[in-house]
Order: C-alpha cells, then structure tokens, then sequence
C-alpha cells in the first residue's frame, strides 16, 4: 500500500521537524500526514487551510506565509509536474518558458517554495520518467542552495537530494526497478540501501486513526 | 461609501462598473482558486462589453475563463489558474499567446500589491532568482540587492484601477467579513484604486473581526450566491456542474 507507506512516511517527517510552526496541506494525504503527525508528538503545528485561514481568528497573515518560509518555519509537500536532477521544479507547461506546447496550472508557489531554510518535500504518486527529468522545461522552483532539506516521496522509495544531486534513503518493494526506468534523475542508490514497507507502526496507527475513511488514498489510485 | 443593501444587485453593479471600468483598466479580483471569486461582478463587467482589459487575479478559475471566454481581456497576470482540473481559455491563451500572459509567482504577485500599497514603483523579493520568471514576466527584473549584493528580484507594483472581491458579509459599520481563506484580499484592498464589493448578506458581526476594513471599500453591492460557480463559506460548495458551463 503506498498511500500509508508514503503518508505515513510523510507524517514521521513533518514529526521530526519540531521547528515547523505551520504546514500547509496540498492534497488530502499531506493534510492526513499532517495531522497525523500532531498525533505523533507535534501537537504545536497548525494546519493551514489556504493562505489565511487558520484556526482561531487570525485573518491577514497573507505575508506570514512568505516570512515563515524565509525563517525554516512552514512545511509543505508539493507535486510538481516535473522534477529535475538538480531539484528544480516546474507547474507552468511544457515546452519553452513563454511558449508552452501544453500550457498547464502557472507556477504557483514554487518560485518561493523551492529555496528556502524550510523543509520541503516532493509527494508524487507515481515515479515517472515523465515527471522526474534531467532538466525541466521551465523553471518555476530555482535548484535548492541546501538551506533546507528536500526529500522526494514517490512509489519508488525516500530520495533526499545531498550536494546537488539525488541519493536513495530507502526503497519501496520493486523500487529499484522503478528508479531504472527513470534514469534521467540521476538517483544514486548506494549499496545497503534498505527496502522499506510500511511506516512505523505508531505513524500507519496514526494515519488510519485520523483518516479512517481512506482519503489519503485516492491520489494514488488506491 | 456607496454602500447599497437589497435592489437591484445587478442593475448596481452594472452602474458602479460603468463608472469605474474604462476599456484598458487593470481589474483584480480576488478570492483565489474555487473560492469566493466575484463572479456577479465577473458576469456584469462581461455585459458591458469593455474592451482591452488586463485582467489580474494571484490564483484563478472561473473569474478568469469567464472573462477570457467574454473577449474583453487583453491581458491576464496570475500565479495560476485552474478550476477542478485544467482550465481551457487559459490553457489556451498561454499555448497561442493570445490575449497575452504574464506568469507570476504566489509571493512575487504579493510584493507588486505591497509596491502598490506603499505607493512605490517596485519591492525586492528574495525568491524566484535564478528561475524562468524574469525571462517571461518583464515585471520581474533579476538584480544584486544594492545593500548586501544577494540576487533578489525587483517587482514591479500592480495597482488595480478597481478591485472586486465578494465576501461573506458586510457589517453595519460597512466592513467585510469573511469566513474562510482570505488569500490576499486585503493587501489587494490596500493596492487598488478602486474598491467594489459584493457580499452574501448584512449582518451584526464585531467590526473588531473584519477581515477588509470598511476605510479601503468604496462601493459594497449585495449580491446573495454572487461567488457562483465558487464556493462562498459557510453558505454554498463549489458547483462543478456550474464550472462546467463556464
């Protein structure tokens, strides 16, 4: 199962990172993972809904969202329609900056996501050459300078990108086969590297203690 | 302040907007994604049949494929545009480059409204060096900051000549008060020239907990349902099938 092999995953992460005051969910698993993640010990971290809303009155904190990014304080997990070797990220089109073949959302907020001391991760359903390519055609999010973590959570495994270049953390069951049908990424899989199947118990219980409906697991095609 | 309860919704906002949009003017609007667009104010700007229009909104839908589907944009600014999947006069715009698009990023259409708020002509921005935006958008402009040599970016302000925002009520005072995400909609208040606002309903609410103080609107239209096709909180969802009669 990877939606509770990825969310649970994700929810250890945003666990282990007790500076993060706030994250943002993009989908209803990183929300899951989110809260579970409050169940797991970060019971500070508030979950946005959008931009401002917030729980409690709090209502113009559109700049907030910017200075939290810039202090290392605001975590997000983001699904780009391409991802390079070197971290860059693109949601605007394919094809030339300014002249897409396939014109698709706009850059969004990957221009401010992408470069920051906060920590970052890519949840992508599917690991696609499609997706994961040797340079994107239009960059939306500059290559991170390594002020804050990046990891990449795909059906292939855990990837955290180290000197500017992608390093497998683990393995999901046949990743290893998938990390080869997408060269272009440039993964390094050092020997040892450990297969991984399920979160830790108390993350998958969390999990499925705040999503027990299964919500997590349509964006995968669960 | 125009304010104006009850009537003839529409017959007010075709009237505010004839006053206040010319062909060629900048308009924002506000709310972002499938929630709160203006779409009353969409719709009544679209029957007046002003051409050339740049039209400016940080995260789009229906506001923006209304418009674009109404022949009277010239030009669009947005960090995205999407309704539940892919947004066709938008994807189509980009893809021939007609009417113009300039792509911009969340935190960049942000600082031009913060520019337009303090009255300058341009804010740094620490993000987006070293990305595609400055070679697409030409209100964005790479640079060293002139104090600590860092790259950031300059961004040109956007000052709307009107901006339309719909909200969930107006209190007695005339101030707006919204229930879910604001997204940028007060700095987009303090930005534009021009304020015009609908809302769902009048409603004794503490001004302490306005989201748009009534000192940055200047004509509030009632407009029950006026976010249709977009969700307007607590009141109506998103419409998909409204969406998809766009």
């Amino acid at each position: 199962m990877i939606a509770d092999l990825l969310t649970g995953t994700l929810a250890e992460e945003i666990a282990a990172a007790p500076q993060l005051r706030v994250f943002v969910p993009t989908t209803p698993a990183t929300e899951v993972a989110a809260r579970a993640a409050q169940r797991l010990g970060h019971e500070r971290l508030a979950i946005a809904q959008g931009f401002t809303a917030l729980a409690g009155p709090q209502r113009d904190w559109i700049t907030d969202v910017f200075t939290l990014l810039r202090r290392g304080l605001l975590g997000v997990a983001v699904a780009p329609v391409q991802l390079d070797a070197a971290g860059r990220t693109n949601l605007s089109g394919i094809g030339p900056p300014g002249k897409p073949k396939v014109a698709l959302i706009g850059p969004r907020g990957l221009p401010e996501n992408n470069d920051t001391p906060s920590p970052l991760w890519y949840l992508l359903a599917a690991h696609s050459p499609r997706t994961l390519v040797e340079r994107v055609d239009v960059v939306c999010g500059a290559a991170p300078s390594g002020a804050g973590p990046r990891t990449l959570l795909t059906s292939a495994g855990c990837f955290d990108l180290v000197d500017g270049r992608w390093r497998a953390r683990w393995l999901a069951p046949g990743g290893e086969e998938l990390v080869a049908q997408a060269p272009a990424l440039g993964i390094e899989v050092p020997a040892g590297t450990p297969t991984r199947e399920a979160p830790s118990p108390e993350a998958l219980a969390a999990v499925q203690a705040v999503d027990p409906q299964g919500a997590r697991r349509v964006e995968f095609g669960e | 302040m125009g304010a104006r309860a009850g009537g003839s919704a529409v017959a007010s906002l075709l009237e505010i907007l004839d006053g206040a949009v010319a062909d060629g003017a900048l308009v924002a609007t506000g709310g972002g994604e499938l929630r709160r667009k203006p779409m009353a104010a969409v719709r009544a700007l679209a029957a007046l049949g002003r051409t050339g229009l740049r039209l400016a909104t940080m995260l789009g839908s229906a506001d923006v494929e209304a418009l674009l589907g109404s022949g009277a944009v010239a030009e669009v600014h947005a960090a995205g545009v999407a309704l539940e999947g892919l947004a066709p006069r938008w994807r189509e715009a980009r893809q021939t480059g007609d009417p113009r698009v300039l792509e911009w990023s969340e935190g960049t259409f942000v600082a031009a409204l913060q520019a337009a708020a303090l009255g300058l002509g341009s804010q740094l921005w620490p993000s987006g060096t070293g990305t595609d935006l400055p070679a697409i958008n030409p209100w964005l402009k790479e640079l060293a900051d002139p104090h600590t040599g860092a790259p950031v970016l300059a961004v040109r302000a956007l000052v709307p000549d009107v901006a339309l925002i719909h909200v969930d009520a107006v209190d007695a005072d005339g101030n707006a008060h919204v229930a879910d995400d604001l997204v940028a909609d007060a700095l987009l208040a303090r930005a534009a020239r021009r304020v015009v606002v609908t809302y769902e309903r009048r409603a004794e609410l503490d001004p302490a907990n306005a989201a748009i103080s009534r000192l940055w609107i200047d004509d509030a239209v009632e407009a029950p349902g006026g976010a249709a096709p977009t969700a307007c909180a607590p009141h109506y969802d998103v419409d998909s099938e409204g969406l998809r009669a766009l």
